[in-house]
Order: C-alpha cells, then structure tokens, then sequence
C-alpha cells in the first residue's frame, strides 16, 4: 500500500492509476491533518469514476439496489406514506428499509425514521415523509457517477415536485449528498441540527458517548448539534479519546472495503468507547450504526462491550415513549 | 405485446425440486418453454443479488424452487430461504417488481405440480408484461 502523497505523485506525474484508490474510506481525516489542504477524498473520487470498483461489502447487494432504482421509474426507498401531506417540511429516510432486509443485523433501522418522524411531530415540525429514490452517495464515491446522476436528476424532480422547503435527513451520506452533490432549491438539514435547540421535555441522566460520522463532521462541519441535542436533552456526553474532527471513521463509509484492516478500526473505536464508560454509544448516521452494530456482535465472544450502539433520534424517542 | 414470450428463470433444489422438474420430463407432462433451469445444492443457496442481478439483465420473471419445509437435504436450508425470499420480496416491492418472484416447494415426487407451477408462473407473467429493465437496455 502506498502513500496518499505517492498516490497523487503518481497519478499526476506519471499518469499511472493504482489499486490504492480503493483503499481509502474517504473519510478525510487525512484532510484534516494536512498542512497543504490537500483534499485526498477528492481526488480519490474523481480518479474512481468510470473505473472497475473495488471490494463491495454484502456482495454489493446494496450497490445493486441503487442501481435498478436508478432504472425503474416506479421504486422508492420507503413505503410508507405518513405524516403530514401538506407540510412545507419533508422528512426524507434515506435507504433504511434496505438496511432492514439487508444486513443481517439485529437493530431495528425503520425505528430511526418513526423516531425522527415522532421527533419533528414533537418540535412542532410535523414532516411529510417523502418518497424518493436513493441519494446516490455510494455510487458517487464507487466511481458510478453515471447513476448517480440518473439518481440526482430523479430526485431533484420529485424534490421540487413535492414543493417542500426543509428536506430533513437523518442520515450523514444523504445529509452531505444532498447538500453538497445536488443542487436544491431547499434547504437542506441533519435532524440533529434540529434538536439541539428544541425542547423535548426529556430529562434523560445517561451517560452517552459520540460517535461523528465522516459525512456529517468532516465533510460537512457539523461537530456540535448532536452533542447539544444530547445535553440540552439531559445527557452527559464524555468523549472518546478521538473525537470530533479526529474522530476515526466506522471504516465502511461507501460500503466498501469491510476488510481486515478496517475491522481493526472498528474495534479500535468500540475500544475507546469502552474506556469512556458510557452507557450509550450514540451515532447520527445509520451506517455507522450497522458497521459498529455488526463489530460489537462480532466480538460478543471475546469482548464485552457493556454499552448500547444507538441512533440519536432513536435515544431521543424512546425517552420522548416514555413519559 | 402479443407476440411476447416471457423469459423466466426457475432455480432448482438439487435434491427435490430438481427431481421433480425430471420426474416432469420422464412423465412427458407438456409445459411452456419459457423458462430455464438453474439446479442448486439447495434452495438456500440463491441469493439476493442472484435475483436482482437477473432482474437487471432483463429477465421477466423467477422463480425459486425447493424441497418442503422438513425435507430439506440440509435439515432447515429452506427456512432460510423462506425467510430471505420474503426480505426480497419487499425489496422488490420497493423496485416495483413485487410480482416477478416466486417461490414453490416442489418434492421429487411432484412432477405434475412442477408442470403446474411453470405453467400458471408463465401465464402470470405474460399479463404482467415485460420486464421493464428489458426495456431500458432495449432504448439504449
Ligand atoms: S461491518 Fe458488518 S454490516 Fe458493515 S459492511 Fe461489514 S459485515 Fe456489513
Ligand atoms: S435441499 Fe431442497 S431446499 Fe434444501
């Protein structure tokens, strides 16, 4: 494996494209130390498009997904129809329902959309769910950019369609693709962004932990809304010994390379989640969620990890259940 | 669209189905020519990206078949093939290409119910219409 400095040295020098491109999760950590500002996620992007993809994770089931999706004029990634139509807010589930049927996990995906979905109702925000085609996140960083602009283009449409004017996501890939890879004529937000300055009328005296998704912290600066939500909600948030812009990456952010070295980087994680002895470990991404979820029950042999992996809104709404 | 002849493809448990599609044969029992056979270990070996992948090629319709439920060769296999087929099923529901799966148990001994299944999948399918991914490559 080379250096991203050789990688870059190569490819612009020499023209030569290396295998090395697929190594990187693009989670811009490396964005974030460099003196030069050199963005090495982008560049890794763009060398990806057009070219051969690298090690998809479930078999590229999901990749698959988004693909016939993008082909299919009738599909959409949730059925549900809730919430209220006429509302000038759309509250948008990203791929949950897949997550659901494809991960072979035991964490209830669907549970952060009604969550979200309880939680706008709640802030007086009343949402109607929308019906969209995925965002297109993994096929944009896969190299796939012609779906993903069949995906943008799709969505776009039923975007101005619906004639909403706040598109809320609770997931950190669709939050910065929305945001940064489309171009919408709303605004576009992280529910998290939402809930630090709402009062839920929770008092919740947990110990919690955070975890920053690379999309929703470094790609998009987004460090301090869950962790306001989370206090002003009662929490006490201690932090990992890696945390917000050196927080490390869950490792699978384009469900690609879930390989030995990335695994290692996950119990990394759940390693300095333990040492902050939280009760819960929160994330604002559901793919952060799978990923820790899948290593946490990996290791249950081995490892004891005490602590609970759990969606923000999802930590909310069970409190909100309760009174 | 009348001239449409539905392309389906039929998996094939090794153990059951697989003699019962024979048992079809050898019974000169008549069916469509629509379909084509895959054979398997067992049923639990189709996976999901096996159906979406040949949902994305172009095929019109499949169909998965295997041993009843307590005959597996493999003990419980086709449990989880019950259990996954319903996890595609709602994927497919998702894609808008709900009516385009179907699973059967078919035991060696059924040769007529293979005939049938094949027979009332193609007529299924034929109203259905084409594939619309079909479609899509065909524009292209
Ligand atoms: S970490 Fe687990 S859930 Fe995530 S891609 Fe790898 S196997 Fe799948
Ligand atoms: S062997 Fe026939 S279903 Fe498993």
């Amino acid at each position: 494996m080379t250096t991203p400095r050789s990688n870059i040295y190569q490819t612009n020098v020499y023209r030569k494209s290396s295998d090395d491109i697929w190594n990187c999760l693009t989670c811009g950590l490396c964005y974030d130390g460099c003196p030069q500002g050199v963005d090495y996620p982008e560049f890794v992007k763009e060398e990806r498009e057009g070219k051969q993809q690298g090690d998809l994770v479930h078999k590229g089931v999901f990749t698959l997904l988004s693909d016939l999706m993008a082909d299919l004029k009738e599909s959409k990634t949730n059925l549900a129809e809730s919430g209220n139509n006429d509302s000038k807010i759309g509250y948008y589930p990203g791929c949950l329902d897949f997550h659901d049927m494809f991960f072979d996990l035991d964490v209830d995906f669907k549970s952060i959309a009604d969550s979200s979905m309880k939680l706008l109702e709640k802030m007086d925000m009343s949402a109607k769910m929308l019906q969209l085609k995925c965002c297109g996140h993994d096929q944009l960083w896969q190299g796939d950019t012609e779906t993903f602009e069949k995906l943008k283009e799709q969505n776009t449409k039923l975007i101005k369609e619906s004639g909403i004017e706040t598109l809320v996501t609770s997931c950190a890939e669709c939050y910065r693709t929305l945001s940064m890879d489309y171009d919408l004529p709303c605004e576009v937000v992280h529910i998290s962004q939402l809930l630090k300055n709402a009062d839920l009328g929770i008092d919740s005296n947990t110990d919690v932990t955070c975890h920053d998704a690379c999309r929703l912290g470094r790609h998009m600066g987004e460090y301090d809304a869950p962790r306001e939500a989370l206090s002003s909600a009662g929490a006490t948030v201690t932090e990992m010994a890696h945390s917000k812009n050196e927080s490390w990456c869950c490792g699978v952010s384009t469900m690609m390379s879930c390989n030995d070295r990335s695994k290692a980087l996950r119990k990394a994680r759940l390693d300095e989640a333990k040492d902050t002895e939280a009760k819960v470990l929160i994330t604002s991404c559901p793919k952060c969620l799978a990923h820790l979820n899948c290593m946490k029950t990996e290791q249950e042999s081995v490892e004891n990890y005490e602590f609970d992996i759990k969606d923000l809104t999802v930590f909310l709404a069970e409190q909100l259940g309760g009174k | 669209m009348s001239d449409f002849e539905p392309d389906i493809l039929t998996f094939c448990c090794n153990w059951c189905s697989y003699a019962g599609a024979d048992l079809a044969g050898v019974s000169r029992l008549q069916y469509p020519t629509n379909s084509r056979v895959i054979r398997v270990m067992c049923s639990s070996r189709v996976e999901p990206i096996h159906i979406l992948e040949a949902l994305k090629e172009g095929t019109d319709g499949i169909l998965v078949t295997g041993c009843h439920i307590g005959d597996c060769h493999y003990i419980e296999g086709n449990i989880h093939t019950d259990e996954r087929m319903k996890e595609i099923v709602d994927a497919l529901e998702h894609l808008g290409l709900r009516d385009r799966l179907h699973l059967e148990w078919v035991s060696a001994a059924e040769g007529k119910k293979f005939q049938e299944t094949i027979t009332d999948f193609v007529e299924k399918i034929r109203a259905l219409g084409p594939n619309p991914l079909k479609n899509n490559k065909k524009e292209e």
